[in-house]
């Protein structure tokens, strides 16, 4: 890095943020090179956080926190309660005749719904190699509705997965996929469900996905982690040896 | 309130950690070591009371929604706050008024405070320190420096919005804010000793206190 092209008189500014675009935009795209004007960024960017401390110092109205931890509850993820909620006041005002009818209903579809499950738990003994494979996954909490598969493409080169149950997490925390191989974990997606408790996402991974033994899933903070450090919710054996 | 008593133990960082795991208590206690310095400085931005409110509100959401996304290699937790604070508060001043004409913050106003340490005695023994370090600094640079710093602080204004509502050459301007800056690092780098020393003397009260 020549001496002329350092950016060191447009930092103070930087830091403060009182540069227009194109010229941030220059300094950005010089510091990620140059540790010297890094350096320098990293002083001045100390000495503008410290500005925040010459604010006159004001308090403010002694409710705040009251209504701060109001927020926080009407934010905290609602265990379904609130959706069940409705329902059944949509139920409550049904005529008889017509709960019964619905009753029957859903007892024909619950059975309908568990034929199914049979046949796709049977799809991966059934699969013979070179076809895809849709491999069931168990929750690691037997008290726990989480459900899932995997499905792997015939050479093996693309996955995709899809879970329910998994309840919506904090806005800091998410879903993480790790494939596993020799006991190394491999992360393969990084994921969020719906307020269904419902999510797919695209399986990602170095090599095929033939060569991983097994999966599991744990909950990691946003963006996930280089190995796993939460719980364990979701996995399961991919092939059988 | 023994809870609570316990949460005050718990430096910046343990506080972040537990509540990245919903525990409310911590954000509290977040809030009460730092609600004054992020209300005080999204006030002096937007200059209104509900607004700040408002703001100090929405960084301290933040804070719980996004806890997950603090970095302690980057930045100290209040310096994670301020940063939030400084940002939504500008971004709520660009969005009231797109004039350049007016600005709140006058240095002269800033430089001696006078509200009383009615508060957590440790959170103001930190912060009244950092006040006080920021504040001799700013006392050494000419008045026309500071004038140019609150308004890129304090308003969010580019160096040409300065030169601008000040009506003085970009050139002159520039100058004015790279000497301000330079001489706030250089006075700021002398006192890290002094900031060391007031560490270590919070450790020490930790201690104390636990006993």
């Amino acid at each position: 890095m020549s001496e002329e092209t350092h950016v060191l008189d447009l930092l103070p500014a930087y830091t403060l943020g009182s540069l227009d675009s194109e010229e941030a935009s220059r300094v950005e795209e010089h510091l990620s090179s140059c540790l010297i004007c890094r350096n320098e960024s990293n002083a001045f960017q100390t000495a503008a956080d410290q500005l925040s401390f010459a604010a006159p110092v004001a308090t403010p109205s002694p409710d705040l926190k009251d209504r701060l931890m109001e927020r926080v509850q009407a934010s905290r993820p609602q265990p379904r309660a609130p959706i069940q909620n409705p329902s059944r006041s949509w139920l409550d005002r049904l005529l008889p005749a017509w709960s019964l009818a619905s009753l029957f209903f859903i007892f024909v579809l619950a059975g309908f719904n568990l034929f199914l499950w049979q046949r796709l738990n049977q799809l991966e003994v059934v699969t013979s190699p070179g076809r895809m494979r849709a491999v069931p996954l168990s929750a690691s909490d037997p008290t726990s509705r989480a459900t899932g598969f995997v499905l792997i493409s015939a050479d093996g080169d693309s996955g995709a997965l899809i879970v329910d149950g998994l309840p919506p997490l904090n806005e800091s925390q998410q879903y993480q996929l790790w494939l596993i191989r020799d006991g190394q974990r491999t992360s393969g997606a990084v994921f969020s469900t719906d307020e269904k408790s419902y999510g797919g996402t695209r399986i990602r991974a170095p090599g095929s996905l033939l060569q991983y033994s097994s999966v599991g899933i744990t909950i990691e903070p946003k963006g996930g982690s280089a190995q796993p450090t939460g719980p364990r919710v979701l996995g399961g054996p991919l092939f059988n040896p | 309130m023994k809870l609570h008593t316990d949460y005050t133990k718990y430096d910046d960082e343990e506080l972040i950690g537990l509540i990245t795991q919903l525990r409310e208590e911590a954000l509290a206690q977040l809030y009460d070591r730092y609600s004054r310095l992020v209300f005080s400085l999204a006030f002096a931005i937007v200059d209104d009371r509900a607004t700040a409110e408002e703001i100090t509100l929405d960084v301290f959401m933040r804070v719980w929604q996004k806890a997950g996304s603090y970095r302690s290699e980057q930045a100290k937790v209040s310096t994670w706050l301020t940063h939030i604070a400084r940002h939504h508060a500008i971004d709520v001043l660009r969005r009231r008024a797109a004039r350049v004409d007016q600005y709140a913050v006058n240095w002269e106003d800033v430089l001696p405070t006078h509200e009383s340490p009615e508060h957590d005695p440790q959170e103001f023994a930190e912060l009244s320190q950092q006040r006080e370090q920021i504040q001799a600094a700013l006392a050494q640079l000419p008045a026309d420096q500071r004038q140019a710093l609150a308004l890129a602080y304090f308003n969010g204004y580019t160096q040409r919005q300065i030169a601008e509502v000040l009506k003085q050459p970009l050139g002159t301007i520039k100058t004015r804010l790279r000497l301000a800056m330079q001489k706030l690092r250089d006075f700021l780098r002398d006192e890290r000793d002094a900031e060391k020393k007031s560490v270590e003397a919070r450790s020490a009260y930790n201690i104390k206190e636990e006993e």
